[in-house]
């Protein structure tokens, strides 16, 4: 890693010529390799080398919302709420439209029973995005609980027994802030060397904003991309073989979670799935089952799906349509699998605006 | 999008059942508001309100009228307006139960559709399930006194004549857990205020010590204790009554200590029987009224439940029984012992004088007399009735004509057959 850090102006250095020289090179290769190094850093838990890259990059780019939001992550990770929240509170500021950082203001105001915070966070997240299916969900349990203080206080009951603050789910990455609609790529323009400068200007749907969603994917995500546009942006590539298996087994978990069947929907996630928030499998597990089961009746439906098979692994993108007891919301989705023998498993799962 | 449940009329109609069938917009909100605004500076009451309050905003009986508001808003279907009404009134008021279970409600209601008032989870609603209950109950209560009002321009059927020394007068019904305060203006008696009160645990009609019951009857406050002097259950203060009575005492019922008084800290209201046999009021009401009443002159009339009559259907009474008293008063007068005596019952007790003690101190009274007219002024007199017995309990100050003041009496009689009897006389100021 320390080398890295080293070779790491150099490579930035690179870059700013690769600009001078190519003004077709938008600046984010580079930056992609910043994004997910320090998310690389945060997973292995090397929190104070992570913050340091980030104040390193942000030496350079002190109003970049995507690494400010990472830095934000990783001091609320590291157990330095009062530092993250101040991270995100600017962050707001600069960035009102967005809704993320709103949710994770809120994830940490509830983390110090600030539900009334917790609660207005939440509510500024949906206002800029109503359709963001973790600020709702996030939003429910803090009325939830705020609800048990209220009849505790009713009832005189004991209310030492809420000393359990709710957790709520924390989001990991900043999507794109300009414009609703827009889907986390995780193949845009994720090539670090200048020579590619063609890439980032393949047909994709729309020139990426400056700050592009940058997923923390392991290499595949880095390869440098052919000059053929890169199919996974292209709705309109061929059904590829396997497709219609893709299809099937993300039918199967909608089915399934709909059902409330809890087996077949923990299931359809393989064993490498990266759980949100920093959790533990089993308590990523329990969590789903405590939010699905609680429901009294769930529906879910699936629009507009589209699928894009790579080898063994594929990427699902539709629009989810969700409802339970008198909740609804829609919202973009996207689901990356991967095939272990004869079945198709997820193992990512994110919402977009 | 996020879609709002489905139809806002059931949610209306849900939440009208879960609250008792309540709360056409049209109802009587806006008519008990009014009554809560009229002033009551006038310039009669001045020199009994304390100087304080007269700048003061009127504090007693706002947070049960913003916790109507609130069914009011659920009633219509206008959750979050609800809701942000709700969170204000807990906010102000953070040990009022009920308000924080109905809030609590309309916070679930969020994510899930309500069942019940109190809608808590099934653990709980067992656990908890005396206290629930006991805040529904204080919810229809409250309810209930907002629908219905007494007719306008009624009073409580005790109220048969009172003085202008009477500036104030209260009637509690406890049938409905209310207490009315009423101000004796010139025209007649006017309820300026009323409030959800508490009775004892056992409910009414008191007859011994420690029997958890508040008593029925005629009483007149005595005292007023500052809440520097009493502990925290009993809050702002309190407002000690003349319990037992001559009648009670007549009838051999024991126990002291009945006093109106406040909450403690950790609760706005109590339940609807809650006390030891006081009456038991929200802290702003019981400080309206303690800076409002005049204490000794103030009646307080606790009755079962209320009847409601005109003023005008009184009078024939009042005048049948007032001649009886103009008889008595002039027998006296004319310094007619016998006569007078025959006004006595043969069981007549003031504390342990009986007829032939309270004969020489009549004889000692018309001595003074010499014959001069004896006049009755500030007459009051209060009609009970219960258990088939009619008594009048009857106030005045027994003036001698040619001088400026004479002892502050109090009688009660009891009808026996036609005929109107004195079964206590005393001498109380």
């Amino acid at each position: 890693m320390k080398q890295a850090c080293a070779t790491l102006p150099k490579t930035l250095r690179l870059l700013a010529l690769a600009v001078a020289l190519s003004p077709m090179l938008a600046a984010m290769p580079v930056l992609a390799d910043d994004y997910s190094d320090v998310n690389q850093l945060l997973r292995g838990g090397k929190f104070s080398d992570a913050l340091a890259k980030a104040d390193q990059y942000l030496q350079g780019k002190p109003r970049d919302p995507q690494m400010r939001f990472i830095k934000g992550v990783v001091q609320s990770e590291s157990g330095k709420p009062f530092d993250a929240i101040a991270t995100f509170t600017k962050l707001t500021e600069d960035y009102p439209e967005l809704p993320e950082p709103y949710n994770n203001l809120a994830v940490l105001y509830a983390g110090q029973n600030q539900l009334d915070k917790a609660r207005t966070a939440l509510e500024m997240a949906i206002r800029t995005n109503p359709s963001y299916t973790t600020a709702h969900e996030n939003l429910g349990d803090v009325y939830a609980k705020l609800a048990s203080q209220a009849y505790a206080k009713a009832l005189q009951l004991d209310a030492n027994n809420n000393a359990v603050q709710p957790k709520l789910a924390l989001i990991r990455e900043l999507f794109a802030p300009a414009g609703k609609g827009q889907r986390p790529g995780t193949t845009v323009a994720a090539t670090p060397i200048p020579t590619q400068a063609p890439v980032p200007t393949t047909p994709t749907s729309k020139p990426p904003p400056v700050v592009t969603p940058v997923s923390p994917l392991p290499p595949p995500v880095l390869v440098p991309i052919s000059p053929a546009p890169p199919p996974a942006t292209t709705p309109a590539v061929a059904p590829a073989a396997g497709s219609k298996d893709v299809e099937n087994a993300v039918h199967a978990w909608a089915s399934a979670w709909a059902a409330k069947d809890m087996t077949g929907y923990l299931n359809a996630y393989g064993k490498e799935f990266d759980t949100p928030g920093n959790q533990s499998r089993q308590s990523w597990e329990e969590e789903r089952r405590k939010r699905i089961l609680g429901k009294s009746s769930i529906s879910v439906k699936l629009h507009d799906l589209t699928v894009t098979v790579k080898g063994n692994t594929a990427t699902a993108r539709f629009k989810q349509e969700y409802a339970a007891n008198s909740l609804s919301a829609s919202s973009r989705k996207t689901l990356e699998m991967s095939k272990v023998g004869e079945r198709w498993l997820i193992v990512k799962e994110h919402s977009g605006s | 999008m996020f879609v709002l449940p489905p139809s806002r009329a059931l949610l209306a109609f849900l939440f009208a059942v879960i609250f008792g069938a309540f709360l056409p917009a049209s109802l009587a909100a806006e008519g008990v508001r009014q009554s809560r605004l009229k002033s009551t500076t006038t310039e009669s009451d001045i020199s009994t309100l304390a100087t304080s309050d007269l700048s003061a905003a009127r504090r007693d009986g706002q947070a049960e009228a913003k916790l109507l508001e609130v069914y009011r808003l659920i009633g219509q279907g206008q959750i979050l307006p609800a809701l942000k009404q709700a969170e204000a009134l807990v906010k102000a008021h953070p040990n009022f139960q009920l308000a924080q279970l109905v809030y609590g409600d309309l916070l679930s209601s969020r994510s899930r559709p309500l069942r019940i008032l109190g809608d808590v989870p099934d653990t709980t609603a067992r656990i908890a399930a005396p206290v629930l209950g006991e805040l529904r109950e204080e919810s229809q209560m409250r309810i209930k006194a907002l629908r219905e009002r007494p007719p306008a321009g009624t009073v409580p059927s005790q109220f048969l004549r009172l003085s202008s020394r009477n500036r104030h007068a209260i009637a509690v019904d406890a049938s409905r857990s209310r207490l009315y305060l009423f101000e004796n203006t010139s025209s007649g008696l006017q309820m300026i205020a009323d409030y959800y009160i508490s009775v004892g645990k056992l409910g009414v009609e008191k007859s011994v010590e420690g029997d958890l019951r508040t008593p029925l009857g005629v009483y007149f406050i005595t005292s007023t204790i500052s809440q520097r002097k009493l502990k925290d259950l009993y809050g702002a203060g309190a407002l000690p009554i003349n319990y037992p009575n001559p009648l009670d005492t007549r009838r051999g019922k024991t126990g002291s200590g009945i006093w109106l008084h406040g909450t403690p800290s950790a609760q706005f209201a109590r339940p609807p029987k809650a006390s030891d046999g006081c009456v038991v009021l929200a802290n702003p009401d019981l400080e309206f009224i303690m800076n409002t009443v005049e204490i000794r002159n103030t009646p307080v009339v606790i009755a079962p439940s209320l009847k409601w009559v005109p003023p005008q259907s009184i009078l024939p009474e009042v005048s049948v029984f007032e001649g009886v008293l103009q008889s008595w008063r002039t027998a006296k007068s004319t310094g007619n012992l016998p006569r007078t005596l025959s006004f006595y019952a043969p069981d007549f007790n003031n504390e342990g004088q009986n007829l032939s003690a309270w004969t020489s101190i009549v004889q000692k009274e018309m001595t003074k007399a010499a014959g001069r007219e004896i006049a009755l002024k500030d007459l009051s007199v209060l009609r009970w009735t219960d258990n088939g017995t009619d008594t009048m309990v009857v106030t005045f100050g027994e003036v001698i004509e040619g001088t400026i003041t004479g002892p502050k009496k109090r009688q009660y009689w009891v009808r026996q057959g036609n005929q109107w009897k004195i079964f206590f006389e005393g001498i109380i100021g």
